[in-house]
């Protein structure tokens, strides 16, 4: 019998246990134990960043982490960014602003930017560093540039 | 008459929230009671001689294997051929097995797993070993078609799949060329791109044992094409088969097709009698899911001393892949189609063959055909403007089509319908020189420029005979207004992120004067759906789509109008809907719409002769198709000492018709845009010697990144297309096709000791910093 691993942890502020094999990927967990599915999986390679959640506040790349990993761990997914009627200034930004078109990479360029944000950094580095980490097939970027440019700035 | 209050207007899209809140429902995300995960039993070599599937340990394993359906299994079950919807008069292949005799590339598809988890599934495949008797691979186009080659098919005594000859005759080219001051001469190569959607395939198969009926939840362009060949293949009626599109995450072309291995998926379901999943891996994205392009060109444009251009030759080798996919001779024949782009020319000619290697098969993929003809095309123009000294911004100028020349019909037969072709060039240029000095860094610096005109809106199902399409290209919409006035929309057309939900519902809130908010659309669901065989590709969502969608709404529209003229007492010609209401223009007097609809939906007291109901539905079948055009132009800095190319200003000046969402409409232009970007500096699939993919993931087949795309200056000048109803172009595909050869161009203007030999993509730093050691050492 193959050994399971149990993992309690976090997640959008509501506890979790769950029983793992412990090659499952977190990711798998999210996804398919916790019906969390906003969470993407784009490459399990951790190439493409659509996977990205917040694991105790720094963004990290669902698909090279192994769920037990995430013992004892307080994570956050697109689905508990903005739980009522008003969004985030990211995402309202990537709205305005068309960041987004089929919408597969945004629940993880969402997180790494909202990691960002709650880590202060300054636009510029949300702009040139945590988005080229991302791919995006759709957008060319461009809108995704202006709208983390426009979320930083209160403009909206 | 019609208040044209959203048309036109930026309206952030409406199916952004569920997307931004991950609240979006694709394909892996929808879970079912019972559901069993499958893996893909694929070939690791690239040629070989199928001896059947050795399963060793495989089933019984930990985890439940439920299934195991071998090459002889998977053959025993198919029921027909995966069909070829393009057909050419010559062209040998017209339909495949599902499961052939011989692999033909590494990953073919040859059997399916089925296990209570993919973990579990996967798990079985490594017990799985296919027994092939392997056979000399044959990888390069121009190998296979040397006299000694390997047969990917021996029946047919040849590699070459067909051979089509496109535009004028030989002898009329020859003559041309003959009579020409001038000839240039250049071979162009082009790699071949894989379209890499950030969603991969994936498929779920779900048989009801009550019904017979199975329903099959796909990521895919056009759920009516893939209904069709599963019935084909699965030996069902096609009314016993549902085919639903949920949130699809990109396509490109690459989901317009259907898969073996989605067709096996469906086999073990229905075996089984229980639901099946199975979603692509990346690594299956990048090597078994159909490419594109692949090309060696030999170009030729004859010209006269004054700076005439005269006639357009190329002789390409084209790379098919292991088969011609179901898309056939298609991106051929529009390579060939569209080859004259904005200019006049006395002759325009394209031949080749296209050739079986084993790869996997190319296919559809953004542009289809018209990136690789604007490459040949612009590329070779620059290169005119070099050997004649002219500025080659001023040779296209002087053989552009001018707006008095349109319509046109073209040598190759296509007739554009209107616009202003050198306005555009003229503004891009006029932009270009408008920009800030490049700072002095030491780099070389140019400036490229690409014309092209876009061949959308396919089309008219009549020349669909002449080309070889099996299809039809109409589409049909219907427009259903509720007894509370909500709107809903039913289309043929299968969303994949261009914004549909959005840009529908502008077109028919305008013309019902109902809010956005109250309009939602109905797409993707062959059950509920219009038969559109031809799926969302080809830029024809918003003509074809949308201009049936005009229609339907302006009928229903005049429905509306009459029934509250009845009540307003007024006559129906004087009524304007507007906000939810109908009123009589010019005065106070009004009737909201929710009574309107409660009365069409009773159904009494309504005009003589009327029917009840607030419905209509109506197809649109063009009698042409739309040709949107325009100009890019970038500023590149290029790096001698290591071959890096930065790409640091874009300007693109186009014309798409009416402009339903200017937001909707840039975002295709730049996303169009980065995919050309990437074919010129960075991706292209690479295979071994003996045939196995080198590039299998995003650390070797490298998709352009934010760092690597610039900010893209877009302009729209709009002329309505006089056929299309709403007067739209499409233009999905245009940034794709213009941009490698302004690029390049770019490139060649920043190194002219080396312009004569920059005539490939992708350029990536190490080719050119090889092309510059060589330069130097001549």
């Amino acid at each position: 019998m193959v050994e399971r691993h149990t993992v309690a942890m976090t997640v959008n502020g509501a506890a979790h246990v769950v029983s793992v094999e412990p090659r499952t990927l977190f990711v798998d967990v999210l996804r398919h134990e916790l019906g969390l599915t906003g969470t993407h999986v784009g490459c399990e390679q951790g190439s493409c960043g659509a996977c990205t959640v917040v694991v105790d506040g720094l963004a990290v790349r669902s698909c090279l982490m192994l769920a037990p990993q995430a013992d004892g761990a307080a994570v956050d997914t697109v689905e508990g960014v903005a739980a009522g009627p008003d969004t985030h200034p990211v995402q309202r930004a990537l709205h305005e602003l068309h960041g987004l078109q089929c919408g597969f990479c945004t629940p993880g360029i969402v997180m790494a930017l909202v990691a960002a944000w709650n880590q202060g950094l300054e636009a510029e580095e949300a702009e040139r560093e945590v988005l080229e980490g991302h791919l995006c097939r759709c957008t060319g970027y461009v809108n995704i540039r202006a709208a983390v440019r426009a979320a930083w700035a209160d403009a909206l | 008459m019609i208040s044209q209050r959203l048309v036109g207007r930026a309206v952030p899209r409406v199916e952004d929230d569920r997307f931004l809140r991950g609240r979006g429902r694709y394909l892996d995300d929808i879970e079912l009671p019972g559901l069993l995960h499958a893996a893909i039993v694929r070939s690791s070599v690239a040629h070989g001689i199928v001896r059947g599937l050795d399963r060793g340990g495989g089933a019984g394993g930990a985890g439940s294997v439920a299934l195991v359906l071998g090459p002889e299994e998977v053959r025993a079950r198919a029921a027909g051929l995966v069909p070829v919807v393009w057909v050419v008069p010559g062209q040998r292949d017209v339909g495949h097995p599902l499961v052939g005799d011989r692999v033909r590339y590494v990953g073919e598809p040859v059997g399916v797993v089925v296990a209570s988890s993919r973990y579990y599934a996967e798990d079985a495949l490594d017990r799985l070993y296919l027994e092939t008797d392997e056979l000399p691979a044959v990888v390069s186009p121009e190998e296979a078609l040397a006299p000694d080659a390997p047969l990917l098919y021996p029946d047919w005594g040849t590699n070459v799949a067909v051979e089509p000859e496109s535009g004028d005759g030989a002898d009329h080219t020859d003559a041309v060329f003959a009579g020409a001051g001038g000839v240039l001469r250049a071979r162009m190569h082009m790699g071949r791109l894989a379209g890499s959607p950030m969603e991969p395939r994936g498929i779920l198969a779900v048989p009801d044992a009550g019904t017979g009926k199975l329903t099959v939840w796909i990521s895919t362009q056009a759920p009516h094409a893939v209904r069709d060949a599963m019935a084909a293949v699965l030996g069902l009626p096609q009314h016993l088969i549902r085919v639903i599109g949920p949130d699809v995450g990109g396509g490109f072309g690459v989901k317009d097709h259907i898969y073996e291995d989605e067709l096996m998926v469906c086999l073990a379901a229905l075996e089984l009698g229980r639901p099946v999943k199975w979603v692509e891996d990346r690594r299956e994205s990048l090597t078994v899911t159909a490419q594109a392009r692949g090309h060696v060109q030999d170009v030729e444009v004859a010209y006269h001393p004054d700076g005439t251009l005269l006639a357009l030759r190329t002789y390409g080798v084209r790379d098919a892949g292991a088969n011609l996919s179901i898309f056939g001779a298609g991106p051929h024949v529009s390579l060939a189609a569209n080859l004259p782009g904005p200019y006049r020319w006395r002759a325009v000619r394209a031949t080749g063959p296209v050739v079986v290697t084993n790869k996997v098969p190319s296919g559809a993929y953004r542009g289809f055909g018209q990136p690789q003809a604007a490459m040949i095309r612009e590329r070779a123009i620059d290169m005119v403007a070099d050997q004649l000294g002219l500025d080659p911004v001023e040779l296209r100028r002087r053989n552009m089509l001018g707006p008095d020349d349109l319509p046109f019909t073209t040598r190759t037969s296509l007739t554009y319908e209107n616009g202003d072709y050198p306005a555009n060039l003229a503004r891009a240029a006029e932009l270009m020189e408008a920009g800030p000095p490049p700072p002095a860094d030491g780099r070389s610096r140019g400036v490229g420029f690409s014309s092209y005109v876009e061949l959308t809106g396919v089309g008219p199902t009549s020349t669909n005979k002449v080309l070889g399409v099996r299809v039809g290209t109409y589409e049909t919409a219907t427009v259903r207004m509720a007894t509370d006035s909500s709107v809903s929309v039913i289309t043929g057309s299968s969303p994949h992120g261009q914004g549909h939900e959005t840009s529908f519902a502008q077109l028919a809130a305008d013309r019902l004067g109902v809010p956005l908010e109250r309009i939602s659309l109905i797409h993707s669901d062959t059950d509920v759906t219009p038969y559109s065989p031809y799926g969302t590709a080809a830029s024809r969502s918003i003509t074809v789509g949308g201009g049936a969608l005009v229609l339907a709404a302006e009928e229903l529209a005049d429905k509306i109008r009459r029934i509250a003229a009845q009540l307003l007492e007024a006559a129906p010609e004087d009524v304007v809907l507007a906000e939810g209401r109908a009123v009589v223009a010019g005065t106070t007097a009004g009737v909201s719409l929710t009574e309107v609809a409660e009365q069409a939906w009773r159904g009494y007291d309504l005009p003589d002769g009327m029917t009840p109901g607030l419905v209509a539905t109506r197809v649109l079948d063009p009698e042409n198709l739309s040709f949107s055009y325009g100009t890019h132009a970038c500023q590149v800095a290029v790096d001698r000492a290591t071959g890096m190319v930065e790409v640091e200003r874009f300007v693109v000046v186009h014309d798409c018709g009416t402009v339903v969402n200017p937001l909707i409409v840039e975002g295709q232009v730049h996303g169009g845009v980065a995919q050309g970007l990437g074919a010129v500096l960075l991706e292209e699939v690479v295979f071994s010697d003996d045939g196995q993919p080198l590039t299998a993931t995003f650390l070797d087949y490298l998709l352009p990144t934010s760092s690597t795309m610039p900010d893209v200056q877009t302009e729209h000048s709009e002329h309505p297309s006089p056929h299309i109803p709403g007067g739209m172009k499409g233009m999905g595909e245009g940034g794709t096709i213009a941009a490698p050869a302004a690029i390049l161009n770019a490139i060649a203007r920043a190194l002219p000791d080396a312009a004569a030999r920059i005539t490939d993509i992708p350029m990536t730093p190490s080719r050119l910093w090889e092309l510059l050691q060589d330069t130097a050492g001549a």
